[in-house]
């Protein structure tokens, strides 16, 4: 046989490029159980060797797209998105010579950070983000977080969002960049969710 | 200009053309009898005419699924011209709606008709005045069990949860697909590989449709699109009878996707049967599950098959 199971990593699980995390998750058993030891239903059309390469297929495309980070990475080495989306420009100075900075403070003094009243939705954090200047590159490449997703998180895509676990993590680390307070900002923003359940749990 | 349109089109015009269905599975004693003598009667109760025909030659036993004794004349009387009209053949199963043409028990060698006699059957059937004609095929895969399924509008492969038969179900599957490329080869070299590769042993390394195709893109490229567009119009449905856990209502999808990625057939899930003790306690007292226990599981999920049917819907994978 030329190929057990061909094609990209979503096809291996029989998904959309679009897939969210969930839908990669149930794809992921599915196929596991499709290509399991236990299986009956590739009886006979698959050897033993061919059901364990086949099993291994669906283990590295899972392993990719179940991480945000690689899954981004692939989705750009595959060209399903770009490398760098068009991003709402920052409201910027009027193009000049560059000043002179200013004298650095007397002492490294981070600004407490700050506790943001009611409900964070993504509209807020972007409001925060840009009052500081901060563009999503800078916190792109502070926390390693892919662009695609600090987008997700101010454009409040929850179906595109990885999984809780992970959620949480991003929305620290977003805090912590923008200088809002990360445990309180994450959760939040994470109780405008739990209307969907956490498979997780 | 224009006249008004009618505001009810009539009902002759909307009933659709006359529909050969066959249910065909490679392994005996999987229930294909039982399944088509249900899918029949739920037809028949949605309104179909609908002509069940035991096309089982050598071991004819639709009759009595239906809770008839065998009938005075089958199908074997009319194949040997002991009939001269399909309709002398055709006998009523106390189901509006439902008729039977029965098999040929007491005619042995009819198993193994002729081609020439098999086109004269079929198109004989074709002219009954009805909605459907039920085929219930034999076990295994020969030629007259597959020639049938593969001149069937929906063909219905039925599957029970076990190795066995899903190993037949394939085999069904790969032998009906090759004598289809078969007889679509446009050159003798084509015709030469799809005969070696219905030895599964075959020297070529050709263990499925796929591998086949690639071979023939050696031999000869431009019966590929050909192979490609008759590969694509077949089109089994899978029935998996006898569920006895609800997990195994799962392997319908995993059949589906294993059909499209291994072997590049693009096959549909009809449904499932639940097992329930109910049809079998049928079987034993002579009475057909559907009409004596309606309500029961097994009735109420072929019901559902029936409808799904008609209206070419099958159980989607969503995620």
């Amino acid at each position: 046989m030329v190929a057990v199971l061909g094609g990209n990593h979503y096809e291996v699980l029989g998904i959309d490029a679009r897939a969210t995390p969930e839908q990669v998750e149930r794809a992921y058993r599915f196929c596991l159980e499709m290509y399991g030891d236990s299986s009956i239903a590739i009886y006979s059309l698959l050897d033993a060797d061919e059901q364990r390469r086949a099993r291994s297929r669906v283990q590295e495309a899972y392993g990719v797209l179940r991480d945000p980070f690689r899954r981004h990475d692939y989705d750009v080495s595959q060209g399903f998105v770009r490398a760098t989306p068009p991003m709402p420009a920052p409201p910027r100075a009027a193009a000049g010579p560059v000043p002179l900075p200013a004298p650095p403070p007397p002492a490294p003094r981070p600004p407490a950070p700050q506790v943001l009243e009611g409900p964070v939705d993504g509209a807020t954090l972007r409001r925060c983000r840009e009052e500081r200047g901060i563009s999503l590159k800078e916190i792109a490449g502070r926390t390693k977080i892919g662009v695609r997703y600090l987008e997700y998180i101010e454009a409040d895509r929850h179906e595109l969002l990885p999984a809780p676990v992970y959620l949480r993590g991003f929305l620290q680390e977003y805090a912590r960049a923008t200088g809002l307070e990360p445990r309180r900002t994450a959760d939040a923003y994470m109780s405008r969710l739990r209307r969907h359940p956490d498979p997780t749990r | 200009m224009m006249e008004a349109l009618p505001a009810v089109v009539p009902v002759a015009a909307a009933r659709p053309r006359r529909q050969v269905w066959s249910v065909g599975g490679g392994k005996g004693g999987i229930g294909k009898s039982l399944l088509t003598a249900a899918l029949g009667f739920q037809l028949a109760r949605l309104g179909r005419r609908v002509v069940l025909v035991d096309a089982d030659l050598g071991g004819a036993n639709l009759h009595t699924c239906l809770g008839l004794a065998g009938p005075a004349l089958t199908l074997g009387d009319f194949i040997c011209r002991r009939v001269e009209r399909i309709e002398d053949v055709l006998v009523e199963t106390g189901v509006s709606g439902l008729r039977l043409i029965s098999g040929a028990s007491d005619f042995l060698g009819a198993a193994n008709i002729k081609y020439a006699q098999k086109v004269r059957v079929l198109n004989r059937i074709r002219s009954l005045e009805v909605d459907i004609i039920l085929l219930d095929l034999g076990a295994g895969t020969s030629f007259n069990i597959i020639d049938f399924f593969l001149v069937s509008d929906v063909g219905i492969l039925t599957v029970v949860p076990e190795p066995t038969s899903i190993e037949n179900g394939y085999r069904f599957i790969k032998s009906a697909l090759y004598r289809r490329l078969r007889a679509a080869a446009p050159s003798q070299a084509v015709r030469a590989i799809v005969d070696s590769a219905l030895d599964q042993k075959n020297p070529l390394g050709i263990r499925t449709p796929l591998d086949l195709l690639a071979v023939v893109e050696q031999a000869d490229p431009a019966a590929v699109p050909l192979l490609r567009k008759e590969m694509g119009a077949f089109h089994p449905r899978f029935v998996i009878n006898q569920v006895r856990d609800p997990a195994d209502a799962a392997i319908g999808h995993q059949l589906v996707t294993a059909c499209a990625r291994h072997l590049g057939v693009k096959a549909a899930y009809a449904g499932y049967v639940p097992f329930d003790d109910t049809v079998w306690r049928c079987v034993r007292q002579r009475r057909l599950f559907a009409s004596a226990v309606p309500d029961c599981p097994s009735a109420q999920k072929v019901r559902e098959l029936a409808r799904g049917l008609l209206q070419g819907e099958s159980l989607a994978l969503t995620w």
